[in-house]
């Protein structure tokens, strides 16, 4: 996405109403203030805490949180769960963010080709985005995820190849809109390249849906990592993820229920701001977009 | 709209051979397989598991056999299951009524709550409630839902004891009420994410249709707010309401799958994720297809209510 | 023994141990001890009540001779009959027939190359036809079948000469003298000839989906996904049934298992049992019984020989010593197994219990692989002639007690120089051909070896079985030993049981030395049942804790 905006005149679109509206927006403030502080804690958090991610400690096992410097207690082989909380958002946020990019990346360019030629070569892009929404999306995470072997690279690349079809309906929607006016028309007519129509001149005055699909495709993905890694064909041990975290906290709901909470709070936490901010760009955007 | 409708038909057709040619590659190119439930058998032998495999016809090359499976279903039958030997329709049969239960009561939930949640944060916009329903809506997103039935199932079921913790019905009860008991946890569950949907949604459509021109004119005229909202909103609001249920109707086969799997509902999420579990490719080939299907059809539903709704968009 | 008529609940780990010592004093010579089944019971004459069993997983196949998983044993056991059953002792009792057969009875020819059953002549199919030696060939003919798509056909090959003497007599001659046979027909069901014998196509004939068979159950009804459901068949041929309905629910999530067994949903908590970490609780629990019961399963961490990095005995030796196997067993299992050295189960009248035993010893371990000449490397993993001592270790994935125990071992093999790569895959993954075709570097898993309580493990440890090398079986760790080769082939064809035992406590102790696969402990159920039920007895040689609902009864 970087790259596209880079293409764009910052001017035309993110001017200044829109910032101010978004800024009143308390919500996305908040989203702001949630996703910086994890983020911040996440990157600074586990060197402050004096443990290791990976040691395992078993005469510490299942401590609640509070007990010593354990904040967030322990997990069930006596690691500190705080600083595992923070790696496992290192992880579960970067699979986030670049799943969110890559996802984002090939649904603008199948939504921005189909949407501008229309015609077969539309059709034919829709179609494969049907037949993509067409598969369950546990049956290619399942499929995926067995036949290539689980690494964060590989995951991110799984929701990415699982997630982009949203996107490239909400383009096409867009560009098919805006493919017959009058700037577009004009700059046909002065002779431009296809592409440069495509990606310099209908492109920019799409990026306010995109952005907004993109902020919510970074909550999507959080939530599918989780819930792989919750199944156990996610990120492996011992790297922590927070889905892979969730993934056997759940037996000991009754015994130990910080296991289970914590990192689910911590999904909640991250999936509502990144939800909280794509709403706020969506109404700082004007972008008209009911169902996402 | 015949030719339109004659075109998608031709598209989808095409779709569902591709969908069915990519999903049995897929299917069997993954490592495993159907007979990799036996490998831990103690009396099992290699040249047992090489006869299973060659009388399930799985020694054919995956052309043959892919032929061999689509010819089969031009003349209706979707072949039996591995696992139990039941015909696959039947199989899909026995599990779609335990999810349309589960989905229509979770659905007919979210529809009443998301409307009224939707109207009112209209009517009484920036009002406390409506802030509260728009904070409410973006958290009940953000839950993953299998935590989010574990914590019911917590609360409920083994802190407060008022639920059962799953199951569609006591075996040896199955009475209506019994059913509601055990409808109540799992459809509440499953409806939070369709009611911050439908709220959602209901809010932008009355905004909308209440700064419409037709509505300030019925105002003036002294039309009474309720019947305001009722006819022209409501109404107004209806068909794309239809196109959004349009688009969600694929979610019947996965869509209830998590909530299935932790309260044991007996369902098609279930049976899907058993069926790929074991491997069993006659059914998880029988719900790829029966999902694609749905797939189309909620599109051109989608498609067809836009387009009577909103002229502006042609069909393409 | 015969006093089991006593409540069953307060059978405890001690108790089975006695009641194995008494077993194996008794051993397979005297299958006739109890006269009768252990089925003896004092409860109401007319059966009553309803028992629900949990299930992790589905039973889904129901005629007992199709291929099928554990967890439909269950309901074979309680709707079909076999021509034996075996005990929790071991002992091989009959059951469709009258006596069991051996040397000394004449049953079996002195070569072990004929046989000849005696029958029951008071057994009624559920529809009313009588049950004969006929059923008995049709069953036994149809496994061999090429069309039929059959479970195991492993010594049923071995047949000729099936012949029908009389309805309540038949013979047969074996191709080759096969000790184990005795014990693959306990978990033989015969089904109906007047039935199956009619139908073109016994791969999906209706009886399939509604069973008729002999056994205490009738088959009632079934809701795919659900539950499944047996009505008490009074007309039942041996003492019982005394439960009115066996119900069996599946329960895919484990925690759900245990949380409806809590709260009552359930009556008896079938496999997977109690996951461990529920234990401490589960015993807590109010008018529940919970106990211990031994498994055949035995879990081991299972090399590929064929690695370089496996292929020295020094580096097994030192994986093994740096095991802390009591850690794991107390802290991460709650001392729910047992730790054992063998793959044979403690229960059985074959188990040596004279192998040396384990010791957590890092230093050692350590000096085991200095010596080898394995010294560290780069980033301080140990090498040897270019092959670092690096490897990947996979199990199922979703099973989370496993998967701690690989971290765990994961950082005592670190602080060793031994590199551990987790990699873990679905169980329709891992049990093809990655493990059938020994694809793996390493793998932890749990499973039986024995068939019944047969002591023959040729199919596991022959190097005739090594499937990645065209062989007929699953010894996926590639082990190879002539010495075990021999003494597999001549356990096979003895009957003596004595003898027997002296030829596989030999094969044990080359397997402890040799370690294809590190041993790490021999499984025990956590069973969970309601007080009130009494007759439940758990029989580690079978698959299934239902393995004798026809005993079971509620307290009035």
């Amino acid at each position: 996405m970087t790259v596209i905006v880079a293409h764009a005149d910052p001017a035309r679109w993110w001017h200044s109403r829109a910032v101010r509206r978004f800024l009143r927006h308390h919500l996305a403030l908040a989203g702001i203030a949630m996703i910086s502080l994890l983020v911040l804690a996440c990157i600074l958090g586990p060197f402050a805490l004096p443990y290791d991610s990976l040691y395992i400690d078993l005469r510490a096992r299942f401590a609640p949180p509070l007990t010593g410097h354990h904040y967030f207690g322990t997990d069930p082989l006596g690691r500190d769960l705080a600083v595992r909380l923070l790696m496992a958002g290192r992880v579960s946020l970067a699979v986030g963010f670049s799943a969110m990019l890559l996802s984002t990346l090939i649904g603008t360019l199948v939504g921005v080709t189909a949407g501008y030629r229309g015609g077969w070569v539309g059709a034919a892009l829709m179609r494969t985005v049907d037949g993509f929404l067409s598969y369950p999306s546990i049956f290619l995470v399942l499929a995926l995820a067995a036949t290539l072997r689980p690494s964060p690279v590989m995951i991110t690349v799984i929701i990415a190849v699982t997630s982009w079809m949203e996107t490239a309906r909400i383009v096409e929607a867009e560009v098919r809109s805006l493919r017959e006016r009058e700037f577009v028309q004009a700059a046909r007519m002065v002779g431009l390249s296809r592409a440069h129509i495509m990606f310099r001149e209908i492109l920019p005055n799409a990026m306010g849906p995109i952005i907004v699909a993109a902020s919510l495709a970074v909550a999507r993905a959080i939530l599918l990592e989780a819930y792989i890694s919750f199944l156990g064909y996610g990120i492996q041990p011992p790297l922590p993820s927070w889905g892979n975290m969730l993934n056997g906290a759940q037996q000991y709901l009754a015994s130990a229920p910080w296991l289970a909470i914590i990192p689910g709070a911590a999904i909640t936490m991250a999936v509502t701001s990144f939800n909280f901010i794509g709403d706020g760009l969506r109404d700082a955007l004007d972008v008209r977009n009911d169902h996402i | 709209m015949s030719a339109f409708l004659l075109n998608r038909l031709f598209q989808s057709i095409v779709l569902l051979v591709i969908v069915s040619i990519i999903g049995f590659t897929v299917l069997n190119l993954m490592p495993g397989g159907p007979l990799a439930q036996f490998g831990l058998d103690p009396g099992m032998t290699q040249k047992d598991v090489e006869r299973l495999a060659a009388q399930l016809g799985l020694n054919r090359p995956l052309w043959i056999q892919y032929l061999d499976w689509a010819w089969r279903l031009l003349q209706g039958d979707w072949g039996h299951s591995f696992r139990d030997g039941s015909a696959v329709l039947t199989v899909i049969g026995r599990h779609l009524s335990a999810t349309l239960l589960l989905m229509g009561t979770s659905t007919a939930l979210a529809i009443a709550a998301g409307t009224w949640i939707g109207i009112r944060g209209a009517t009484h916009r920036y009002s406390l409630f409506d802030y509260c329903a728009t904070v409410g809506a973006m958290i009940a997103l953000s839950v993953p839902t299998f935590w989010f039935g574990l914590v019911g199932i917590y609360i409920f079921t083994l802190k407060l004891g008022w639920v059962p913790a799953g199951n569609m019905y006591t075996i040896g009860d199955g009475s209506v009420l019994d059913y509601l008991h055990h409808l109540i946890l799992p459809s509440l569950v499953l409806s939070l994410v369709h009611v911050a949907i439908w709220s959602r949604y209901m809010r932008t459509a009355t905004l909308d249709a209440l700064s419409q021109d037709f509505v300030k004119t019925a105002r003036a005229k002294g039309v009474s707010e309720r019947r305001i909202l009722l006819k022209h909103v409501v109404g107004n609001a209806l068909l794309p309401m239809i196109a959004l249920a349009g688009m969600q109707l694929p979610s019947i086969l996965t869509g209830a799958l998590v909530t299935e799997t932790v309260f044991t509902w007996p369902g098609m999420g279930r049976l899907f994720l058993d069926s790929l579990g074991y491997s069993d490719y006659p059914v998880v080939m029988g719900l790829l297809i029966f999902s694609a299907v749905l797939v189309v059809l909620g599109n051109l539903i989608a498609d067809i209510v836009i387009a009577t709704v909103d002229p502006r968009i042609r069909l393409a | 023994m015969t006093k089991r008529s006593g409540t069953t609940s307060t059978y405890s780990r001690r108790d089975a141990l006695r009641m194995v010592g008494i077993g194996g004093a008794a051993g397979l010579f005297a299958p006739n001890l109890l006269g009768k089944p252990a089925r003896a019971r004092t409860s109401p004459a007319k059966p009553n009540g309803r028992v629900i069993v949990g299930l992790g997983q589905e039973p889904t196949v129901f005629n007992p001779l199709m291929v099928h998983i554990e967890v439909d044993d269950g309901v074979h056991f309680s709707v079909f009959d076999a021509l034996f059953r075996i005990d929790p002792q071991g002992v091989i009792q009959p059951n469709l027939a009258v006596e069991v057969p051996n040397q000394k009875n004449g049953g079996i020819s002195e070569d072990g190359l004929k046989w000849r059953i005696r029958l029951r002549d008071d057994v009624r199919w559920h529809d009313g036809t009588p049950f004969s030696a006929e059923d008995v060939k049709f069953t036994l003919e149809l496994i061999t079948n090429p069309n039929f798509r059959s479970w195991r056909t492993a010594g049923h090959s071995l047949l000729r000469d099936i012949t029908v003497i009389s309805p309540t007599e038949i013979s047969w001659r074996m191709e080759e003298a096969f000790a184990p046979y005795l014990s693959f027909l306990t978990e033989t069901f015969i089904v109906p000839k007047h039935i199956l014998g009619k139908e073109a196509n016994p791969n999906n004939a209706p009886f399939n989906q509604a069973p008729i068979g002999t056994g205490a159950f009738k088959w009632s009804k079934r809701v795919p996904g659900d539950h499944l459901e047996l009505v008490a068949n009074t007309d039942y041929f041996g003492e019982g049934p005394h439960i009115e309905r066996l119900v069996f629910k599946y329960i895919p999530d484990l925690t759900v298992l245990y949380t409806q067994f809590k709260s009552g949903d359930i009556d008896l908590v079938g496999q997977p049992y109690i996951t461990p970490d529920h234990y401490g609780e589960a015993k807590t629990l109010p008018n529940r019984v919970v106990t211990l019961v031994p498994r055949a399963s035995f879990e081991s961490f299972y090399l590929n020989l064929e690695r370089p990095q496996f292929k020295e005995l020094a580096v097994r030796e030192a994986l093994y010593a740096a095991i802390d196997k009591e850690s794991i067993v107390q802290g991460l299992y709650y001392g729910v197994p047992t730790p054992t050295e063998t793959f044979m189960p403690r229960q059985s009248f074959f188990f040596n219990s004279n192998l040396p035993l384990h010791q957590f010893d890092l230093n050692r371990a350590r000096k085991i692989l200095d010596q080898a000449g394995w010294t560290p490397g780069a980033g301080g993993i140990r090498a040897k002639n270019g092959v670092r001592l690096s490897f990947t270790n996979s199990t199922t994935s979703g099973d989370p007690l496993r998967e701690q125990v690989q971290q765990f071992l994961q950082q005592t093999f670190a602080q060793l120089g031994i590199e551990m790569k987790i990699s873990n895959l679905p169980a329709a993954v891992m049990w093809g051909e990655f493990w059938m075709q020994s694809q793996f570097d390493s793998v932890i898993v749990g499973s039986s070896y024995l068939i019944g309580a047969d002591p023959d493990v040729s199919n596991r440890l022959h190097s005739r079985s090594i499937g990645a090398k065209g062989g007929r079986g699953s010894n996926n760790a590639q082990y190879a030993n002539p010495e075990v080769d021999a003494l597999l082939d001549k356990g096979a064809r003895t009957f003596d049981p004595e003898a027997r035992r002296a030829i596989y406590y030999r094969v044990q102790e080359l397997v402890r030395r040799d370690l294809p696969f590190l041993p790490l402990y021999q499984s025990n159920a956590v069973e969970g049942l309601k007080k009130g039920i009494s007759g439940f007895v758990p029989n580690g040689n079978t698959r299934t804790e239902s393995w004798n609902a026809v005993a079971w009864s509620w307290a009035s």
